[in-house]
């Protein structure tokens, strides 16, 4: 049986499902304040009565920012204070994606991964920008209902519509997210690893072959993965056993 | 010249202050303001129609929409706004007339009421509109950009008078997926937006001051003065005042002899479409800005989380997995 390698620490779990789930209420609430679910008979739904009542659902939006404001913001300080920039594109990275979605609907080879597959940080880069645009617009909304700022009519106008049309651009972006990590197997690990923060050893040997040398290939990285494992038995878990 | 970090930080952020807000941007408030004394209004009971109402629709006439029909209705729903039949009714708020002489009777006495647009202070339809076609102008005025307008009617549905009406049919939804989003333009009172940026009053204003002369029922002037006259006339003539805090402010206030609360109850008894509640609170205000605050603080908690979080755990980490982390 193989072993597991840590993948992604605790932080980097909680920041993506705190994320996860307020970006989620953020769409429906953000759908709710287009003038939709009354229409749709949302609101007759029994137990979604309160999304017919703007001033309910724009209640509810406001608090899921709170959350998804804090993260976005952590996440920003927290990677770059760390020089962790993997995630962003490198050179031949659009070719190699192309190369790595073809794959997994059956054409080809996969090219050999770093820890993140060239696709995903395209992806990233994407849906950063998406979510950068609706954090700052939505900050803008925040201090213009404040009064803190008076924005001139077109300002406000141009801003809202940033936000709504971002907005669109946001849920397209989750779906295919959550589609291509659901559609395809060859990701199911990734999924799993997105909860436990570990991988399988072996999936990390074939497809992220680089970032597996990384990890193993050097001795001095050896000493980098007991301290992850031994991290991990400090925070409680039974993960330790799994090593 | 060297620019400082902090340098370039204090430009950025002027230059960018100063596309925000312009110059002439009266914060919050708005330039102007109108009082509606109804204590003088007998609803033009001598005219063929209330002068305020026929200056309106005749300043307007250009504006009012011109549906393509057959009008589709708002799938899955069977239902649609359409208005455009009965172009002559004045007797209450339509896509046709937005402004109307609302009557109410209490203790036998007759009242007549002009309404239109409160234009608030923080309008909630402005605020609320998903594709920014309601702007608040220095003026004071809250204006419908026809051109951007879906009719999703939530300016509407936030509207603690619901003054803005729909009509079906026109619109820029027609141009996108006219079945299944939008309902056609929401028309209201802009309080005369492109007289009182020359200067000029609202044209209801003047048709009321051409029948009534010095005892006309509006007056529209600088927000200041309008409020200081209503207080003092209130105070002077024990008369009650509206929209000085209905909504956390407005830029209408009405005089009445006969209390709010008795005008309200009397347009509840009538099934009035429109009514005058006194208690109206600004959920901008009361609900959405404070959690606005906890949004914007625990951004900033964030950002110091982030740091402190990145320091410690980089010295955990002391001579550690640079190389893997950097992938």
């Amino acid at each position: 049986m193989s072993g597991r390698i840590k993948r992604h620490t605790i932080i980097e779990v909680l920041e993506h499902w705190v994320m996860a789930v307020s970006g989620i209420v953020l769409l429906f609430t953000g759908l709710g304040c287009l003038p939709l679910f009354k229409r749709y008979y949302i609101a007759e739904i029994p137990g979604f009565a309160w999304t017919g009542d703007f001033n309910t659902v724009t209640t509810v939006h406001y608090t899921a920012s709170i959350f998804f404001l804090m993260v976005v913001v952590f996440h920003i300080f927290y990677h770059s204070i760390r020089k962790e920039f993997g995630l962003l594109p490198k050179k031949g990275d659009v070719k190699n994606g192309i190369r790595v979605v073809l794959a997994m609907i059956g054409i080809g080879k996969e090219p050999p991964s770093d820890k993140y597959l060239p696709e995903q940080r395209i992806a990233y880069v994407g849906i950063g920008i998406i979510i950068l645009l609706l954090t700052v617009t939505g900050v803008i909304k925040i201090l213009k209902n404040l009064e803190w700022i008076v924005l001139s009519p077109i300002c406000e106008s141009v801003n809202t519509m940033v936000h709504t049309l971002t907005g669109f651009l946001f849920m397209i972006a989750f779906i295919v997210h959550v589609a291509i990590v659901l559609l395809f197997k060859s990701n199911w690990p990734l999924l799993k690893s997105m909860f436990t923060g570990w991988i399988d050893e072996d999936y990390a040997r074939h497809r992220h072959s680089i970032w597996y040398e990384k990890v193993k290939g050097k001795p001095e990285d050896k000493g980098i993965s007991e301290i992850e494992v031994k991290e991990t038995c400090r925070e409680g878990g039974d993960t330790c056993q799994q090593k | 010249m060297d620019i400082t970090r902090r340098g370039f930080f204090l430009i950025s952020t002027g230059l960018l202050s100063s596309l925000i807000i312009k110059e002439n941007a009266h914060a919050v408030e708005g330039r102007y303001a109108t009082l509606v004394d109804i204590t003088r209004c007998d609803g033009c009971s001598s005219e063929q129609i209330p002068k305020c109402v026929e200056a309106c629709r005749e300043q307007n006439r250009k504006r009012f929409p011109e549906p393509k029909k057959p009008i589709l209705p708002y799938w899955p729903r069977k239902t649609y706004e359409d208005w455009s039949d009965r172009r002559d009714k004045i007797d209450t708020l339509t896509p046709y007339n937005w402004i109307f002489v609302q009557k109410a009777t209490i203790e036998g006495r007759d009242i007549f009421i002009p309404r239109r647009c409160m234009h608030c202070d923080n309008p909630p339809c402005v605020r609320g509109c998903p594709f920014g076609a309601l702007t608040k102008r220095p003026q004071g005025n809250s204006v419908i950009n026809e051109g951007l307008c879906f009719g999703g009617a939530k300016c509407r549905d936030v509207c603690p008078w619901h003054i803005p009406q729909r009509q079906a049919g026109v619109g820029i939804y027609l141009h996108m997926l006219p079945k299944y989003a939008g309902g056609g333009v929401m028309y209201k009172c802009d309080l005369c937006k492109d007289r009182i940026e020359k200067g000029e009053e609202p044209a209801c204003v003047v048709a009321c001051r051409q029948r009534l002369k010095d005892n006309a029922v509006f007056t529209f002037g600088e927000r200041r003065d309008i409020y200081g006259l209503a207080k003092q006339r209130k105070e002077k003539e024990g008369l009650y005042l509206y929209g000085d805090i209905q909504n956390g402010g407005t830029s209408t206030l009405y005089l009445s002899k006969v209390p709010f609360e008795a005008i309200n109850r009397a347009l509840i008894e009538k099934k009035d479409r429109f009514k005058m509640p006194v208690d109206v609170k600004n959920k901008i205000q009361t609900t959405f800005n404070p959690i606005g605050k906890a949004v914007l603080s625990m951004g900033f908690m964030g950002m110091a989380g982030a740091i402190v979080g990145a320091i410690i755990s980089k010295r955990v980490h002391k001579g550690g997995d640079e190389d893997v982390r950097k992938d």
